[in-house]
C-alpha cells in the first residue's frame, strides 16, 4: 500500500505538472481538490487517465468519483480493490 | 486618430519570474512553452499581471499556433487508438491560447480576436486593432505574435529545404499601443500596406519612405530566425532603430515569398 500511494504521488507530479512539490510535500490523507493540491475538473480527468493507464482501473459510475477522488490514500485503496 | 507605440517587448527581454506574471499555479502548470512564452511577453508589456484590467482589445497572431500540444494530442489519439486522451493538450492546443489565457488572468472579457493567416497574421492583427482604433473602440489596445520550434516542425521543413539559406526560428512579441500620444509613447505606427505584388528595396522606398533618413528593414530574420510570425521581430527592432537621426523605419516582409506586408514606424520626437 505504502509503495503504491509513493507511485500515485509521482504520477500526480509528472502528470499535472505540479511545479515545487515533491511527493514527501504531499500528505496521503489531505484533500486533493479544493483545499489541499487545489486541483480541479480538468485534473480529475487526468486522474481518470493515470488509473486507467498504468493500472487498468476504470471507474465503474461517476457517483464513485467523489469519495474515490478524496485523497492519495483512498485512490490507491481503490487501485488496490480493482487493479487488473 | 493615431496609433501610437507605447511599448514593444520581445520574448528575450522578458525580465519577471514565471511565478510573478502568471500568478495562478494551475494556469502556469498547464502551460505549454510556446503559451508560457507568449503570455509572459505580453504580462511584461503590459508592465504586470494588474494591467491587463486596462486593455478593451486584444488581439494575437500566430502561424503555427501551439505546435508542441498539437503534436502531443496528435501522438496520443495514434499511440492510444484515439481512447484515453489526456484533456490538456488538446485544450490547450488552440490557436488562440495565448491571448485566452492573457483574458483569463484577470477576467477580462475584452474584444479578443487571434489570427492565423500564415506569414502575415500579425500585420492582419495590427490591421484588425488598427481598425478598432480609427472606429473608436478600441483606446488600450494589446497586439501579440507568437510561434514555436519543434524538433518535427524543424525536421519535415528541413526536408523540404526551406533552411537552406535562412535559420529556422520562434519567438513572441507583444506591443502596447494606444490612440492617445501620452508621456511613455515611443513611436507611431502611421502606415500598415499589403502591396499586391512583391516590391525592390528602391520601389519600396520611393512609395513609402517619407524622409532621405528613413531606414529599411527588409526580410530581418537576423534576430529571431525564419517563422511565420517573424515580422512582428522586425517591427520591434524597427522601433528600437528610431531616433532623432533615423525618424522613420519602414518594414518590409514576405515570408517564404508569400504576400508582401509593409509597415511604417515613425519616431514621435519627430511630430513635434
Amino acid at each position: 500500500m505504502e509503495k503504491l500511494i509513493e507511485e500515485l504521488k509521482q504520477h500526480l507530479i509528472e502528470e499535472l505538472n505540479l511545479e515545487d512539490i515533491t511527493p514527501a510535500d504531499i500528505d496521503a490523507e489531505a484533500p486533493l481538490f479544493g483545499d489541499g493540491l487545489g486541483l480541479d475538473s480538468i485534473d480529475a480527468l487526468e486522474i481518470i487517465l493515470i488509473l486507467e493507464k498504468n493500472y487498468g482501473v476504470r471507474l465503474a459510475n461517476s457517483a464513485e468519483a467523489k469519495p474515490v477522488f478524496y485523497s492519495v490514500k483512498t485512490l490507491a485503496e481503490y487501485v488496490m480493490q480493482h487493479r487488473q | 486618430m493615431g496609433c501610437y507605440i507605447e511599448r514593444v517587448v520581445c520574448e528575450r527581454e522578458v525580465t519577471h519570474d514565471a511565478k510573478e506574471l502568471i500568478p495562478d499555479p494551475a494556469m502556469r502548470r498547464r502551460m505549454s512553452r510556446v503559451v508560457k512564452m507568449g503570455v509572459m511577453t505580453a504580462v511584461e508589456c503590459m508592465g504586470g499581471v494588474e494591467h491587463i484590467d486596462r486593455l478593451d482589445t486584444l488581439v494575437t497572431a500566430t502561424g503555427w499556433g501551439c505546435l508542441a500540444d498539437s503534436e502531443r494530442f496528435l501522438r496520443t489519439l495514434i499511440v492510444e487508438r484515439e481512447q484515453l486522451l489526456n484533456p490538456t493538450p488538446f485544450i490547450q492546443s488552440t490557436f488562440n491560447t495565448v491571448g485566452g489565457q492573457v483574458a483569463l488572468l484577470r477576467h477580462n472579457h475584452c474584444y479578443n480576436v487571434t489570427y492565423v493567416h500564415r506569414g502575415h497574421s500579425f500585420e492582419d492583427a495590427l490591421l484588425d486593432a488598427r481598425l478598432r482604433m480609427l472606429d473608436g473602440d478600441g483606446k488600450e489596445v494589446l497586439v501579440g505574435a507568437f510561434d514555436e520550434q519543434t524538433p518535427s516542425q524543424h525536421r519535415i521543413m528541413g526536408r523540404m529545404g526551406l533552411f537552406r539559406r535562412v535559420q529556422d526560428g520562434e519567438g513572441a512579441v507583444f506591443v502596447k499601443l494606444t490612440t492617445t500620444q501620452r508621456d511613455g509613447v515611443v513611436a507611431e505606427l502611421t502606415t500598415l500596406d499589403f502591396p499586391t505584388e512583391p516590391l525592390d528595396e528602391t520601389s519600396c522606398r520611393a512609395r513609402y519612405a517619407t524622409t532621405d533618413r528613413t531606414a529599411l528593414v527588409w526580410n530581418d530574420y537576423a534576430e529571431a530566425g525564419c517563422y511565420p510570425t517573424a515580422s512582428a521581430h522586425a517591427f520591434a527592432r524597427a522601433v528600437r532603430m528610431l531616433s532623432a537621426e533615423v525618424p522613420e523605419v519602414v518594414v518590409y516582409h514576405s515570408y517564404m515569398g508569400s504576400t508582401p506586408t509593409v509597415i511604417v514606424v515613425r519616431w514621435v520626437g519627430s511630430l513635434v
